[in-house]
């Protein structure tokens, strides 16, 4: 039942991986030399790395023409997309 | 209190008035940033590890560091918490993805109610006293703590492998041995995650703490794809919630990076070792860490 997920793991540890480096780059470097823009792109990809992951998964669904939890997974993709235009347009 | 030196706005040196910070929250950025960069990579990694060997993200003992020990103002530790949860839970998650820990259906349609849960509870920070918010936290995880500890002894997997998992339940090979699970109350399940999702958004604890417990003691998940399937969600849960405090301008930038930065090492290494503790000890230390935290946000409280 669930081993046809299987062949996304793969997907899914690329994406989180790839965020997670890239992000971990920026971090080090910002603390480093003391930089605030690489701070914030640090933190900006980290927020974006669930993203990319929900991306994926709904992506693979998709193909996998498993339409109800493909369905489930872009709901879950536009409830964070809405949480991120709501933090944009929050003023501090 | 410890530390409170280390909280004046600094002639330390550390503090450069000329950065100056570029959102008018400048008096949480010039509070944090005297504490070492050091200290905070150590604790985000240290906490990071504990967080994902139990499978909760570690927020569970960041914020009441961060706030008691080290004096930083709640709004900025909640919100250090949420981006050192989403570290712990894509660190982690494709060790345990490679494991067959994580059950990404059952975490799916979990994730809808943890998502709206975070948003929500991510809007409700702004206007909810934290005193208030410390003691319903309290009051919840005794709960669990107590619901944990009378229920750890149960068998919740079939060893027949003729069993139908159903669409959300799943199979696991544990010591060798193979299991088949079935996923019991699923409203119940929905509802907790609702419950996980806000008092992540509210509290900054990636929510496996409620999550983990209810899913492994009532809903017929075994307790390693409880944490597994958790750790898998959290991240989803706490960058919905996250996104708000970065728009509101609470995040305390080295503060958190720092924090963050030692959770992606730490709790990598406490999913690699996560398999070395015994389900048994796993669940007696996660009851024991409920009851802890409980009496430590009673206390916070008062």
């Amino acid at each position: 039942m669930s081993n046809d997920l299987h062949s996304l793991d793969r997907a899914i540890e690329l994406a989180l991986s790839v965020g997670v480096l890239m992000s971990g780059a920026c971090l080090i470097l910002g603390l480093w030399l003391g930089s605030t823009p690489l701070l914030r792109w640090g933190l900006v990809l980290l927020l974006a790395t669930p993203m990319a992951r929900v991306v994926v998964v709904t992506f693979g669904l998709f193909q996998r023409r498993d339409w109800l939890f493909a369905s489930i997974s872009l709901w879950i993709f536009l409830v964070l997309a809405s949480a991120a235009s709501v933090g944009l347009h929050l003023r501090p | 209190m410890a530390g409170t030196s280390a909280l004046s706005h600094g002639d330390d040196g550390l503090f450069d008035p000329d950065s100056a910070p570029p959102f008018p929250r400048s008096v949480t950025i010039a509070v944090v940033i005297p504490l070492p960069t050091a200290l905070l990579v150590l604790t985000g990694a240290a906490t990071g590890l504990v967080g994902s060997l139990l499978g909760l993200g570690g927020g569970v003992f960041l914020v009441p560091i961060l706030t008691l020990a080290m004096g930083v103002p709640i709004r900025a530790a909640v919100a250090a918490s949420l981006f050192s949860v989403i570290a712990t839970a894509s660190a982690s998650a494709t060790v345990n993805l490679s494991r067959g820990l994580v059950n990404i259906r059952l975490g799916l349609v979990l994730e809808v109610a943890t998502s709206l849960g975070g948003l929500a509870g991510g809007l409700a920070a702004a206007y909810l006293s934290q005193r208030q918010l410390f003691l319903t936290f309290a009051i919840t995880l005794l709960a669990m703590g107590i619901a944990m500890a009378r229920r750890s002894g149960r068998r919740n997997v079939i060893a027949d492998l003729a069993t139908d998992p159903g669409p959300l339940g799943g199979r696991l090979t544990e010591a060798g041995a193979s299991y088949v699970y079935r996923v019991r109350r699923l409203p119940l399940a929905l509802g907790a995650s609702v419950v996980a999702g806000t008092v992540s958004g509210l509290l900054g604890l990636g929510g496996g703490i409620v999550k983990v417990p209810v899913l492994n003691a009532f809903c017929g998940v075994p307790m390693r794809v409880a944490a597994g399937t958790s750790t898998f969600m959290i991240g989803v849960t706490a960058s919905a919630s996250a996104f708000l405090y970065f728009g509101r301008g609470d995040v305390a930038l080295p503060l958190t990076a720092a924090i963050a930065l030692g959770a992606l090492p730490g709790s990598l290494l406490g999913a690699r070792f996560s398999d070395r503790f015994g389900t048994r000890s796993l669940k007696v230390l996660m009851t024991g860490v409920l009851i802890l935290v409980a009496v430590r946000m009673a206390l916070e409280a008062w």
